[in-house]
């Protein structure tokens, strides 16, 4: 159970944007440091089963500028298994600041490109870079 | 113009599209980033950093202060999987620095009146006016991309294991994040492209909704069964649209 309050409170930092999701320009990073500041409130209830232990956790009452906000987070040992929430605003930005990650296979293409993005690349490897490659073309 | 340096150890590479651009202000970014290796490299007995991790320094200067205060946040932001302190490890600023100082160092070339320009350090890039295309390295071939965007004003970071093997730890394990294979975050600055990049990789698979639900921030993940997983708004170089001039 220690570890899951860290991730409760993530889970609410994670969540906290979508419903301050406004044309405001100031939510960005101060809603992670509000969120870090809600604790848990519920007292978690604790089933196992012969597998994994699952804890469920509700949050504490949120409010927000579009309402009050409330999750409830199922855990698999540490692992989120589900989010629920037990309160939500009803806004239509709502639903429309939830990213729908958009699933597709893993790719290898090139193309006429100006840099190229990628891990960290050291002074030593960048010899044998595609960025070299274009910094040479020049 | 183009110019490239070598400055913390990896490639800077500046081109500026603007007529005429002069070469001081290129100096100036160099000079930037020289000296925040100095005094922010762990690597430096005599720096900052290792000065304050030594408590030789009370308090750390104003700029330090800004770095310390954003590792704090995604701290905060991540359940503590991205940690600037391990235990047993000295304060290592490192993945909040690049992005911050380049940041810093572009803001320099526009404040100079350069427009169009495109900064490259190490892979992490600062697009400034656009359309740029700029490629995703494919995380399993060195001279392949995994995908093209078309970026304007914005910033695009990646984090993976490929060119430094497991540098980025999940410090709520202490061991090496191995939950993604590659993570890539389009942001409006590359302080925060840069920061959510690491500390996603950090949290693993769940750091792909946990990025993808920070506003402004779009991402490009492959997952360790080789899946990507990208938000709709990812900015994918159109098909068919031709190569601005390279």
């Amino acid at each position: 159970m220690k570890r899951a309050i860290p991730v409760l409170v993530l889970s609410i930092a994670g969540l906290i944007p979508l419903w301050r999701y406004a044309p405001s320009p100031d939510t960005g990073p101060a809603s992670s440091s509000a969120a870090g500041a809600a604790a848990p409130a519920s007292t978690p209830s604790v089933s196992s089963s012969g597998g994994p232990t699952t804890t469920v956790v509700s949050g504490s009452t949120i409010d927000t500028e579009k309402g009050p906000v409330q999750v409830e987070v199922t855990f698999d040992g540490d692992e989120i298994a589900s989010v629920r929430m037990l309160q939500q605003p009803n806004h239509p930005q709502t639903t429309a600041a939830v990213p729908k990650l958009i699933e597709e296979t893993l790719q290898a293409q090139s193309a006429g490109i100006d840099t190229v993005s990628g891990a960290t690349i050291t002074s030593d490897g960048y010899k044998e870079s595609l960025q070299a490659a274009i910094d040479a073309r020049g | 113009m183009r110019r490239v340096e070598h400055v913390m150890g990896f490639p800077v590479s500046v081109r500026i599209d603007d007529e005429g651009f002069p070469e001081a202000p290129v100096d100036g970014l160099f000079a930037w980033l020289r000296e925040v290796d100095a005094r922010f490299s762990p690597f430096r007995p005599d720096s900052e950093v290792s000065r304050l991790d030594r408590g030789e320094v009370r308090d750390p200067g104003p700029e330090l202060r800004e770095v310390l205060d954003l590792c704090e946040e995604y701290r905060i932001a991540t359940g503590g999987a991205f940690d600037v302190r391990l235990p047993g490890r000295g304060l290592d600023p490192c993945a909040v620095v690049k992005g911050w100082s380049v940041q810093k160092g572009a803001e320099l070339l526009w404040a100079a009146g350069a427009r169009r320009f495109c900064l490259n350090a190490g892979g992490d890039v600062i697009a400034s006016g656009g359309p740029w295309r700029v490629g995703v390295r494919h995380p399993e071939h060195a001279d392949r991309l995994c995908t093209v965007l078309d970026l304007t004003d914005r910033a695009v970071a990646t984090s993976a294991r490929y060119e430094r093997g497991d540098h980025i730890l999940d410090a709520r394990t202490g061991r090496p994040a191995t939950g993604l294979i590659s993570m890539t975050v389009v942001a409006p600055t590359l302080t925060e492209a840069d920061t959510v990049a690491t500390a996603a990789f950090a949290l693993g698979t769940e750091g792909v909704e946990w990025a993808a639900a920070r506003e402004h921030c779009e991402v490009f993940a492959v997952d360790a069964d080789r899946r990507v997983l990208r938000s709709p708004g990812f900015p994918v170089a159109g098909a068919g649209a031709g190569s601005v001039a390279a």
